[in-house]
């Protein structure tokens, strides 16, 4: 494709990148079989005394299985019903030409600019008027309506063509019928991209279940691997022990929806 | 495809709906003549939630009519849960705060007065911390110090008395000049050029950081300059200079493991880390101009204006704070220290080895500098007075322009 030299150049590049990308993790799991480590000195790559103690005073320190049952919980809810609501919001946008549409679509995107951070009391006395604090429920609900979900699965849905809905409503399809067989199917790497992403953010959201569970046995595991750091220092052993366990189910989902996720961002941006 | 989409949206709204319907009833209080009393924490994170817990038995044992429940939340994320608490009023009976942060809640009068508490329990100065206009808000769960210390065999070979805890900046600055010798890479002293060692330093040569109304800088004075001298002139001469590293991590501590640095200021929380040492060292309280001033920091537990059994949670705030059973715990587990008065139930600390004169982090207790309340600006504040410090300690700037427009810079930020 390129000459020697262009491509020896090219390698070098593309192996420097992933060396500083994979450096944190490779650091991240030396630190977490290092009991005692620390990070303030230079990481040392080949442990001393490997062992897994970090990971056992990790579910000792918190109830570990509880907090990923509920992380599981909390995320996978939230990533079906964000999957529901978008899509039936995204066709509507899509497929539904109706007077203002483009200017509710605007304002649904705008929301995507407000910080988290201002919604957080006004949400909190809200969830505490419905009696939802220190429930699944209250830590869920906030996050099922999600804008980026509608963008990233409207501007899926508007490349379906539309001779394909047309076609369905001659053979007598109603609108529902056209949404679950014409096009869902054919926007499936637009939902394993939202699946992901969705599943992401609420797997990893720190603020929002920080501040409506309150219960330890409660938790999610961010939470929890944050209660792992005190006010002047922090066991980091312990704390990349949890970290590492955290990144597992990403992993995974990542791997297996790999493929969908590269085209479904690469998607958005056409029309 | 069509079935399964169908099924999948049921579960879905199935899902909605079993969630909804698992909200909890809320706290009760009072059910069959005994309290709870909720306690929202961050002194036990990351580590020492054991240890409280061991607390909550004794005192439950000791109250039988009274259950603590308590909730930890690390010292990062403590003060925005609190907030939010705050603002939709489902903060707990009893809650953390620290120096810091204290000023804040009490001006917004959400803490209730504490009276009757047994004020000779504890240490005057750190309890004092937490009165505000005659009355008693909150109760010091620990403490923390900076100290002098200081390297024993370095002192003893170059002939120098040891630090005595009357000492002023005048001694240690003969005695630092006589400990510094650069040939061998030893270094006389060392004291970070920082804001929280200058804060200090100002009440130490008998000025004072912030006006007393705290809405203007009160530094640029006579001694407000002397302290900056003090600060930033021992770089270079007897300290380590920025070029040389001074001020990046770690730095001093191995300096000072190494053998090589005679005199350091800084915290006890040291104690632990550097243990026995190839040679041998000790502590003192630290030297003073006009007057002594230890930089001292503490948590304290507060009781909210809402608690709805304020004795109960008062007994409880008393008992995490001056009872007998507490300190064991803190002292046998090496939590930080109480900020009790009782020196016979210290004694367990006071004789735990190197260093021998741990009484010195008692003494510093009876003169100490409390940090100045910076508002929001807090951080800018303290990075422009170490900028300003770090510039006249490498000889860019001059103390008699650089603290006045220093002062400017914070009366505008005060603002």
């Amino acid at each position: 494709m390129r000459s020697p030299l262009g491509k020896t150049v090219f390698y070098v590049v593309v192996i420097a990148g992933a060396i500083a990308m994979l450096f944190p993790f490779v650091w991240t799991v030396v630190t977490s079989i290092s009991p005692g480590a620390s990070l303030t000195t230079t990481p040392k790559l080949i442990p001393e005394n490997p062992s897994f103690g970090p990971y056992l005073e990790l579910f000792s320190r918190v109830p570990f299985a509880r907090v990923i049952v509920n992380s599981l919980v909390i995320a996978v809810a939230s990533t079906i019903l964000q999957l529901v609501t978008s899509a039936m919001a995204a066709y509507v946008f899509a497929r539904m030409p109706f007077r203002g549409r483009g200017a509710i679509f605007l304002l649904y995107l705008a929301t995507m600019m407000i910080p988290f951070q201002v919604l957080i009391v006004p949400l909190f006395v809200e969830m505490k008027a419905l009696g939802l604090i220190n429930t699944y429920a209250g830590a869920i609900l906030p996050t099922i309506a999600s804008a980026f979900g509608v963008f990233l699965l409207r501007q899926a849905m508007s490349t379906v063509p539309l001779e394909l809905d047309q076609a369905a409503t001659i053979d007598g399809a109603g609108h529902f019928r056209v949404f679950f067989q014409i096009v869902l199917p054919l926007v499936r790497p637009a939902l394993a991209t939202l699946a992901v992403f969705g599943f992401l953010n609420t797997w990893n959201s720190f603020l929002w279940p920080l501040i409506i569970l309150r219960d330890p046995l409660m938790q999610t595991l961010p939470v929890a691997l944050s209660s792992l750091q005190g006010q002047y220092s922090t066991q980091w052993d312990v704390l990349m022990a949890g970290s590492v366990i955290s990144i597992l189910p990403m992993f995974a989902l990542y791997v297996f929806a790999q493929k969908y996720i590269v085209q479904g961002v690469a998607g958005t941006g056409l029309k | 495809m069509n079935k399964k989409l169908v099924a999948t949206a049921a579960v879905a709204a199935l899902a909605v709906v079993g969630l909804a319907g698992c909200s909890s009833s809320g706290g009760g209080n009072a059910s069959g003549g005994k309290t709870t009393v909720t306690y929202s924490d961050f002194i036990s994170a990351g580590g020492n939630e054991k240890n409280l817990q061991a607390i909550v038995d004794s005192f439950e044992k000791a109250n039988p009519d009274i259950t603590i429940k308590v909730t930890t939340t690390a010292y990062a994320d403590y003060f925005t849960k609190l907030q939010t608490d705050l603002a939709a009023g489902t903060q707990s009976d009893v809650f953390d705060v620290d120096a810091g942060s204290y000023a804040t809640y009490q001006s917004q009068g959400v803490l209730a007065p504490l009276d009757g508490v047994t004020a000779s329990a504890y240490r005057t100065s750190v309890l004092d911390t937490y009165k505000t206009g005659g009355k008693q808000y909150g109760l010091p769960t620990s403490f923390s110090n900076v100290v002098l210390f200081y390297n024993k065999d370095l002192f003893d070979k170059a002939g120098v008395s040891y630090p005595t805890k009357d000492w002023t900046w005048a001694d240690e600055q003969a005695a630092a000049e006589k400990l510094t010798d650069k040939s061998k890479g030893i270094w006389g002293d060392y004291q970070p050029v920082t804001y929280n060692e200058y804060y200090k330093a100002v009440v130490q040569a008998g000025g004072q950081f912030l006006s007393d109304d705290g809405k203007k800088a009160a530094f640029n004075d006579a001694a407000g300059k002397k302290a900056a001298d003090w600060i930033a002139g021992k770089s270079g001469t007897v300290m380590p200079t920025a070029a040389d590293g001074a001020g990046t991590a770690d730095f001093d501590t191995n300096l000072f493991k190494a053998g090589k640095l005679a005199m350091w200021h800084t915290g006890i929380w040291m104690f632990s880390t550097l243990g026995q040492l190839p040679f041998g060292w000790d502590v003192q309280v630290e030297p003073g101009d006009t007057q002594q001033a230890s930089a001292t920091f503490s948590n304290a537990v507060v009781v909210s204006k809402d608690a709805k059994d304020k004795t109960a949670a008062q007994k409880w705030a008393e008992y995490l704070t001056s009872s007998k059973e507490m300190v064991d715990v803190r002292l046998k587990a090496g939590w930080e220290l109480p900020a009790v008065s009782d020196e016979s139930l210290l004694q367990p600390y006071l004789t735990a080895g190197t260093p021998a004169n741990r009484q010195a982090v008692f003494d510093s207790l009876e003169k100490v500098a409390n940090a100045p309340q910076l508002g929001a600006n807090s951080q800018k504040i303290q990075d422009d007075v170490t900028n300003a410090l770090g510039e006249i300690a490498a000889g860019r700037q001059k103390t008699a322009t650089a603290i006045p427009a220093t002062a400017e810079q914070v009366d505008s930020l005060l603002k």
